[in-house]
């Protein structure tokens, strides 16, 4: 396999402004900034992290909580941008971050479909296509024409879950979702993300189970308080970071 | 720019090409259509407008004499006019009944030709009443010509004539008036009025070729800096409509769908809310605030429909990237998509709303004119103007929750300095510069002039529409896209 890199994170910085407070009225801001309370305490959640993604691989992203592993997801599928540095993405960015986003509770489960396909970046010819597919794999039947306010809970996130990796996207994000519906459900799931990274696409990887991490990824990279702590190959970091 | 990067990386110069290509045939054939169409539906009022030079009508302060056989009142006079149609003259008929035979002729002094002349019974004349003399066709070559008009009567009895009033302090270059042969200070009342020949019009081809070579001169330097490999906004723009169409689709559907979705009537509303709006105002309006505007159920619900549209649009362009943080916050879109769709689904309601609007003008016997279509224009003007401030209140609202309460404010004030339901005439004079700096009262009032009146507005107001709303459109577009990034941070 080529060794084409696919994701290219070069020397990001993220830091937020954190107000002691969320100044969100004009008469607050005012009335502190007349005081002389407006202060600011800058929070650093990255800093200076660099690393390569190649093509076809699955790297795992570990960390405490709080470490910015979540933060460098949303960098890295564009939801926020860095402060310095930057991020390069060859290829159509897929993140499953959140499952279900996007979802309009008043909808059928057949519109959300469409609704959650189209602003995860999906064709309409696609989606046609893939209708029946993602109604097969939802298990959802007959009930894909009832408004979503009345599904339980596992049946949303099989729904969600369905129409995210109905995709073959050639950079995948993902922020632990492989514990989804009943314990069937989760081993078919389970299954469906092993094909899709089977496929070459190049997947991101965010798990605090070890395990799980050992088990799929080919490099992991550790977070500590925003800074790179190591990278290495998966079994190799785990080793450490168990301790 | 990091997004930028993204959605580019990988495309090559053949995926544009042919993009671009529809781009540069959708805009000529568009813009050609447009012109043309435009020639034939504005008619004559591209070519032609109200004369600047109007000589309007003094304060009657005095009789000039009893206009009896023998009497002759003369005025002499220029205008600006490059067309004169009509010259009315007022009347005093010192409160009794009259009689006699009255006639009104005007000459060019120039050469001393009758231009045009009217004999009237002096019975049919009121007092303060006018009587207008029309050309039979409309007069050129006038412009600043000296004119003479001249009133007399061939048999009317001292005791039953009338008599022209005239302003005794008036004075100007050129006017003279001489009562039975002898010069008198002051102005007949009278007025005169025409048309006048507009230049934009007069050299409209010029203008739409002007205009063809700016839109190619802009094709080649987008398809120049393409092939060089640069990406241009134009570019960007294109390709994000591709590829954002669908999501677009999804997102208003999803607005439209939503919005009636437990409600009997559903989609009726869109038609049912302006028709009862306009009910009870109509009722208000023209009971117990009475005014005398023809057709006034048109009148009120065009207000009715544009003003709705304008609130709906703007308040649900103000929460639409607060009440979207949970998608903001979880999937990269561009975010101009959201305040966009909101807008769009507004749009949809208006469309809708346009059909009541219809059936009320037919209700009420408007004979439509071609001019109809232009109303569109206009409407389309609004739409701009309000995707532009729909993204300036969008973005202040995630700043500044105050927003809300403060545009709640705004509209409420808005909305009362717009004349939806009563005549612009009832502003003091001192107050009419609220109307000409209200974006929103030109759409109207040019809107009502196409449906209402059945003309086109001259063409200066076409451009001036645009320029408001293009204006409003960067200005919200410029201070999304500067803020934009933070976003993420305050929602």
């Amino acid at each position: 396999m080529s060794q084409k890199t696919m994701i290219e994170v070069s020397d990001v910085t993220m830091r937020f402004r954190l107000n002691n407070d969320k100044i969100l009225s004009l008469k607050e801001f005012v009335t502190t900034a007349l005081r002389g309370k407006l202060q600011y305490n800058d929070f650093t959640a990255l800093e200076h992290v660099s690393f390569e993604v190649k093509k076809g691989e699955t790297l795992g992203l570990i960390g405490r909580n709080g470490a910015g592993k979540s933060t460098m997801l949303k960098v890295i599928s564009g939801i926020l941008k860095p402060t310095e540095g930057s991020v390069v993405c060859r290829g159509n960015v897929v993140p499953m971050l959140e499952l279900g986003s996007g979802f309009d509770f008043d909808l059928t489960g057949r519109e959300n479909i469409f609704l959650n396909g189209a602003i995860l970046g999906y064709s309409k010819e696609f989606l046609h296509e893939k209708y029946d597919e993602i109604v097969e794999f939802s298990e959802l039947g007959q009930f894909i024409e009832v408004p979503i306010r009345n599904y339980s809970s596992g049946m949303l996130a099989r729904l969600a879950f369905s129409i995210a990796t109905v995709v073959n996207p050639e950079i995948l994000i993902v922020d632990e979702i492989l514990s989804v519906g009943d314990a069937a459900f989760q081993e078919k799931s389970k299954k469906r993300m092993l094909e899709l990274m089977g496929g070459g696409t190049t997947v991101l990887f965010v798990s605090h189970s070890l395990e799980q991490i050992r088990e799929m990824c080919n490099r992991v990279v550790w977070l500590e308080h925003g800074n790179v702590k190591m990278v290495g190959a998966a079994a190799e970091v785990c080793d450490v970071y168990d301790i | 720019m990091l997004h930028q990067k993204r959605k580019h990386s990988g495309r090559t110069e053949a995926d544009f090409a042919p993009l671009l290509r529809r781009l540069a045939l959708f805009l000529v054939v568009g813009y050609l259509a447009a012109t043309v169409l435009f020639y034939f539906l504005a008619g004559e009022q591209l070519h032609l407008r109200e004369s600047r030079g109007d000589l309007e009508l003094l304060t009657a302060d005095s009789g000039t004499v009893e206009l009896a056989a023998g009497s002759v009142v003369e005025q002499t006079f220029t205008t600006e006019i490059q067309r004169l149609e009509k010259i009315s003259v007022q009347w005093g008929t010192y409160y009794r009944p009259n009689a006699g035979t009255v006639v009104l002729e005007l000459y060019d002094t120039r050469s001393n030709t009758l231009l045009m002349s009217k004999s009237f019974d002096a019975a049919a004349v009121t007092e303060g009443g006018f009587t207008v003399m029309e050309a039979e066709a409309p007069i050129e070559g006038l412009y600043n010509a000296p004119l003479l008009l001249r009133i007399y009567s061939p048999d009317s009895q001292a005791g039953s004539a009338v008599s022209p009033l005239m302003n005794t302090q008036a004075k100007e270059e050129g006017f003279s008036l001489t009562l039975n042969g002898a010069p008198t200070p002051g102005i007949l009342c009278f007025t005169a009025s025409g048309t006048d020949y507009i230049w934009t019009g007069l050299h409209y081809w010029e203008f739409v070729a002007a205009g063809l070579a700016v839109i190619l001169l802009f094709l080649d330097a987008v398809w120049y800096r393409a092939r060089s490999g640069k990406r241009s906004y134009v570019v960007n723009a294109v390709i994000a409509v591709q590829k954002y169409r669908f999501l677009i689709h999804q997102l208003v559907a999803r607005d439209f769908k939503t919005k009636y979705k437990r409600s009997i009537l559903g989609v009726f509303w869109s038609f049912l809310n302006p028709l009862l709006t306009m009910c009870v105002q109509y009722f208000v309006f023209s009971t117990i605030f009475k005014n005398n505007i023809q057709n006034f159920a048109v009148y009120l619900l065009i207000g009715v429909v544009m003003f709705n549209f304008f609130s709906e649009a703007c308040g649900m362009a103000l929460t639409s990237i607060l009440g979207n943080a949970g998608l903001i916050t979880k999937v990269y879109m561009p975010k101009y998509i959201y305040p966009l769709t909101r807008v769009m689904s507004s749009m949809v309601n208006l469309g809708i709303s346009l059909i009541p609007l219809f059936l009320v003008c037919l209700a009420t016997g408007v004979h439509f004119q071609k001019s109809v279509v232009l109303a569109l224009y206009f409407m389309m003007c609004l739409v701009i103007f309000c995707l532009g401030l729909g993204m300036l209140l969008s973005t202040s609202m995630v700043f500044f929750r105050d927003t809300q309460f403060l545009w709640g404010v705004l509209s409420m004030m808005w909305m009362y300095a717009t004349p939806i339901f009563y005549p612009e005439s009832i502003l003091p004079e001192n107050f009419r510069w609220v109307l000409r700096i209200n974006p929103l009262y030109h759409f109207l009032k040019n809107t009502r002039i196409c449906i209402l009146d059945g003309i086109s507005p001259e063409p200066f107001v076409y451009f001036q529409c645009f320029m408001i709303a293009l204006a409003m459109l960067l200005v919200g577009a410029l201070v999304f896209r500067k803020n934009q990034d933070k976003f993420v941070l305050y929602l």
